[in-house]
């Protein structure tokens, strides 16, 4: 060029060859963090989205994390360099200076700069985050409990007998089924204190507040899988042990599932599970739990237990659904969940209480909850 | 001699125990709450040591829920109100009168009540570990888990009447600095001329006397839900158990200003000493202080962004608080202003300070990161969150805190303490913090959330979590080495003469420590740094009047009441924590205490300054 070199024009170059490292090392440490923070061993990780909306949300994380990476990088480079090229040394003096208002104003500006790129996407995604849900989208409502999640599909289960014609909600526990592909729209409470819904690779969390109905942004899952979800605000003693998984399968998969939960299961498989359902009537459990299409079992204070053998965790999704692991539930949930509410250690009852299990009878309570199963 | 009041005969001894209990003395007081303070936060650490042990690997069983919830229910309580406040408190109370050249506080004896009135309520939040009922529901003690319903021990009784009573104590303190420093200045010590930590200390108990009646009101709310009944929180009744949040978030946020801004005050008065230079933007630092803590009003929401406000409110309250960073911004800029040009000089004071620039615009990037609401429905109430305010306030404000403990305690003790020991005692905090509150960003990406007592084996946080409970024992050798350096100097540390550090402001111009009347005459400002002035003129002029030993300085003797009243007022909240228990008995206390509190005041009110005939007590 023409231009003879000015100083203004080398500050620029300086400025541009810096920015133009700058690019890729950030794209390079984005990739690497995404990597590290990726679900593979951590599968509750925020940065590995499996939903539209959780995919919106990382936009915008990467989005800030990058500008508050390249503040902090000029933070502490300034800072660096001043501490270094100003250190006391024989025969240096400070500069007696008190201010200067021209500085006072760029640095009230550059804030605003940063911010404006910040904050613009975000106040746009706050408003478009405020849409209703699509015609079609699949509407469920999750109640907390201290210390488990009531998962209801309204409209998707048995028929009202006091209202015929009119369906009343399909309801699970602990696991929240899920289309790939479809819109879903949660809609959340709580009969206690406030607990919070969260699925962190599918959706950011809401509380779930008593008196208080609140719902999701609405997200569509994008791929099959099981996802962890916790309870995140603070609800008392077992507030650690209240989780769940969200399970996002095919259509087909969904609704055979849903069909199946309230079809009358089939007698129990072996003579074992025969005993464990009589035993399950019996102990008082089904006052608290209700199976479908079981006469007897429709309490409503504890999880509905239906096709409990296809959950993949129980306790509200804190050990993994095995033999052994139900075994001891029934018998000593404290062990497993400190602080659980109503349900009583069935094994650790004074032998004379009438609803005293011994180990044989809980090994048949056990066999009949997992042989319900659709699988 | 002296005369007899009452009963009681009015103490004048200058040394004993009556004389710490009875004193007015804005200094006693000031080292007082610094004592109680920092008791406090051995507790405090202790607590967060066995959180971080029973965190180290999946599935400890080192506590139960029970206690777990407990102790982070009271490391929150107790850092905020029970730690940091009165750090903040310790530093104002001792320094302002010596920075504007006053005697004493406007009202040397509700000073002393501010004081009582802390300890003992310190005192009975803390007699919940001896029903083994401590709090429980979080230091924001959200309803309706604070209902009888869900917490039906007496652990919320407790927290409700303890922070009744440290309430009291802090809007008497307020009140007490707002008339101080607007009326007791010494002349030619304008507004604009005085040292930033004056600034804040005005500013903060502004923040106190707007912030706090919000907090008493909520609590009464609670008080009343959980004595009588009544349904304020009660989802089952109609409430909207929200109405808590926005009460505690409308006091909680400001109150997050009241615990940075001293920090950031004594960040701002270091910094000139230590690169020798005036403190760049002096201006421009105190009305952003102002900015903070007046927009810190308007974004109490933004700790509620998950609560379903609405697309309205979450942009509202998302915009506010991102306007908050450009205050915040300017100090910090300011701050790297006055570093530039000067002659830096690393002492440990200056160390910290820097410390806590540093690790306090971390804390402010994230907390950028939460004012995004979509980002923040993923972090909010899980460890990035705790990261994010252990850099503002631990990081931010215990470093600004200690910076001021290096760069006061001569003058408070008249010894130095080690610089050897100062610099370990930094490095081994600042690199035990980043071990420990760093990876709390990275483990909250990960999806841990806050307040949980454990955590299985499949969600890979382990190894984060043992690296981090190390950090810990990291910090906890950095006050080890704090604790060394403190004794080791009050024994035999180097005499530290009037000005140690050859700093520019006025409580520098007096003895170490100073007599107990402070100055005897009292100076004549002419700038913000007077000693860095030419001629000198105020040390000369204290040098000057050291020759008659204060004795034609008058001051006002020592009283029983302040710790009298706020003994019958701390009663009046334990007699109904006894009413709950047993009726008959906690109204006999509530009545028996309550009347010695109206005595205490009756006397009090017509407490002479001075018992006539009595002499002058002296130090």
């Amino acid at each position: 060029m023409g231009i003879p070199p000015s100083t203004g024009l080398k500050v620029q170059r300086n400025m541009t060859h810096r920015k133009f490292l700058r690019g890729p090392v950030m794209v390079g440490l984005l990739l690497l963090l995404v990597a590290v923070l990726s679900a593979c061993t951590n599968p509750q990780t925020t940065f590995s989205p499996k939903s539209d909306t959780a995919q919106s949300i990382q936009t915008l994380y990467l989005l800030v994390i990058v500008m508050a990476s390249i503040v902090m990088v000029g933070f502490f480079g300034v800072l660096g360099f001043a501490l270094f090229r100003f250190r006391d040394r024989p025969g240096r003096i400070a500069s007696q200076t008190h201010g200067n208002t021209k500085l006072e104003i760029i640095w009230t500006l550059l804030p605003v700069a940063v911010l404006i790129i910040i904050g613009a996407p975000a106040l746009i995604a706050v408003a478009g985050s405020a849409k209703a849900p699509d015609e079609d989208a699949l509407h469920i409502n999750v109640v907390g409990h201290q210390w488990w999640f009531e998962v209801q599909y309204p409209g998707m289960g048995p028929e009202d007998p006091n209202n015929p014609g009119e369906r009343l909600p399909l309801i699970t526990a602990n696991e929240v089924h899920l289309p790939v592909g479809k819109q879903i729209y949660v809609t959340l409470e709580s009969v206690d204190v406030i607990h919070s819904f969260w699925i962190p690779q599918l959706i950011g969390k809401t509380d779930m507040i008593p008196g208080h109905p609140n719902e999701l942004q609405t997200f569509t899952p994008q791929e099959v899988g099981v996802f962890y979800g916790q309870c995140a605000e603070f609800c008392g003693t077992a507030h650690s042990h209240m989780r769940f998984r969200a399970v996002v399968e095919s259509l087909g998969d969904f609704n055979e599932w849903a069909v199946a939960l309230q079809t009358p299961p089939a007698d129990p498989a072996s003579e074992l599970a025969a005993a464990g359902q009589t035993l399950f009537l019996a102990k008082g459990c089904a006052a608290c739990h209700t199976i479908y299409g079981m006469p007897g079992a429709a309490g409503k204070m504890g999880p509905n237990l239906t096709l409990l053998g296809d959950r993949r965790t129980i306790g509200a999704g804190i050990v993994d659904n095995t033999d052994e692991n139900l075994r001891q539930w029934i018998s000593n949930l404290q062990e497993i969940k400190p602080g659980a509410l109503h349900m009583p250690s069935f094994g650790l009852l004074p032998a004379e209480n009438p609803q005293h299990m011994s180990d044989a009878e809980i090994r048949a309570v056990s066999a009949f909850l997992r042989g319900m199963a659709l699988n | 001699m002296a005369a007899y009041t009452g009963l009681l005969k009015r103490p004048v001894s200058p040394t004993g125990v009556w004389s710490w209990l009875t004193t007015i003395d804005h200094k006693r007081i000031g080292l007082l709450y610094g004592v109680t303070a920092l008791t406090m936060f051995f507790i405090a650490g202790i607590e967060a040591v066995i959180m971080r042990l029973q965190l180290s690997s999946s599935d400890q069983t080192l506590v139960s829920p029970e206690i777990y919830n407990q102790l982070f229910t009271m490391h929150g309580t107790t850092m905020v109100f029970m730690v940091i406040m009165p750090m903040g408190a310790a530093f104002f109370n001792y320094l302002i009168p010596l920075m504007i050249g006053a005697r004493d506080v406007a009202f040397p004896r509700l000073n002393a009540f501010s004081f009582w009135m802390f300890l003992f309520g310190t005192l009975l939040m803390h007699a919940s570990f001896l029903t083994m009922s401590a709090p429980a529901m979080g230091w924001f003690a959200y309803a309706p888990l604070t209902s009888l319903e869900y917490s039906p021990t007496n652990g919320v009784d407790y927290w409700v009447l303890g922070l009744q009573v440290l309430g009291i104590a802090s809007m008497a303190a307020a009140f007490n600095f707002v008339v101080t420093i607007i009326n007791l200045r010494a002349p030619g010590l304008t507004l604009m001329r005085m040292p930033v930590f004056a600034w804040m200390t005005l500013i903060i108990s502004f923040l106190l006397i707007f912030a706090f009646p919000v907090i008493t009101i909520a609590l009464t709310l609670l008080q009343f839900d959980r004595w009588v009944g009544t349904n304020f929180y009660n989802a089952a009744a109609g409430a909207d158990p929200l109405l808590w949040q926005h009460l505690f978030w409308v006091f909680g946020h400001p109150e997050v200003y009241i615990l940075i801004l001293p920090a950031m005050g004594i960040v701002s008065d270091i910094l000139p000493t230590f690169t020798r230079k005036p403190l760049f933007g002096y201006p421009a630092v105190v009305f952003a202080g102002v900015a903070i803590a007046f927009m810190g009003f308007g974004v109490w929401s933004h700790h509620m962004f998950t609560t379903g406000m609405g697309a309205w409110a979450n942009g509202v309250f998302s915009f506010a608080t991102m306007l908050i960073a450009i205050p915040t911004g300017i100090k910090v800029f300011n701050w790297l202003g006055t570093l530039w040009g000067g002659a830096i000089q690393f002492k440990t004071p200056l160390l910290f300070s820097i410390g806590f620039i540093s690790m306090f615009t971390l804390g402010g990037l994230s907390g950028v990161m939460h004012a995004i609401v979509p980002v923040d429905t993923q972090q909010q109430d899980t460890y990035f969150i705790v990261a994010h305010f252990h850099y503002v306030l631990f990081g931010g404000s215990l470093f600004g805190l200690m910076a001021g403990i290096y760069y006061w305690f001569p003058k408070m003790t008249g010894r130095m303490l080690s610089e050897g020991i100062g610099k370990l005692n930094f490095w081994l905090m600042l690199i035990g913090f980043n071990m420990t509150f760093f990876p709390m960003h990275i483990v909250g990406v990960l999806g841990m959330p806050r307040r949980i007592y454990t955590y299985g084996a499949d969600q890979g946080w382990d190894s984060i979590n043992m690296f981090m409970t190390i950090g810990a024992f990291v910090i906890v050798a950095s006050f080890l080495a704090f604790m060394v350096n403190v004794i080791r100097s009050l024994q035999s540390g180097d005499p530290a003469g009037d000005n140690p550090w050859k700093a520019a402001t006025l409580e520098w111009s007096i003895s170490s420590p100073p007599p107990h009347y402070n100055f005897v005459e009292i100076p004549t400002i002419t700038s913000r740094y007077p000693l860095w002035e030419k001629d000198h003129s105020v040390g000369a002029a204290q040098a000057h009047g050291h020759d008659d030993g204060g004795h034609a300085v008058h001051m006002p003797d020592p009283s029983y009441w302040p710790i009298v009243l706020s003994a019958g007022i701390t009663m009046l909240a334990g007699g109904l924590l006894i009413w709950k228990w047993h009726q008959i008995l906690g109204f006999t206390v509530i009545s028996t205490f309550g009347l010695l509190a109206l005595y205490a005041t009756y006397r009090w009110a017509f407490e002479p300054v001075n018992e006539p005939n009595s002499e002058e007590p002296h130090q």
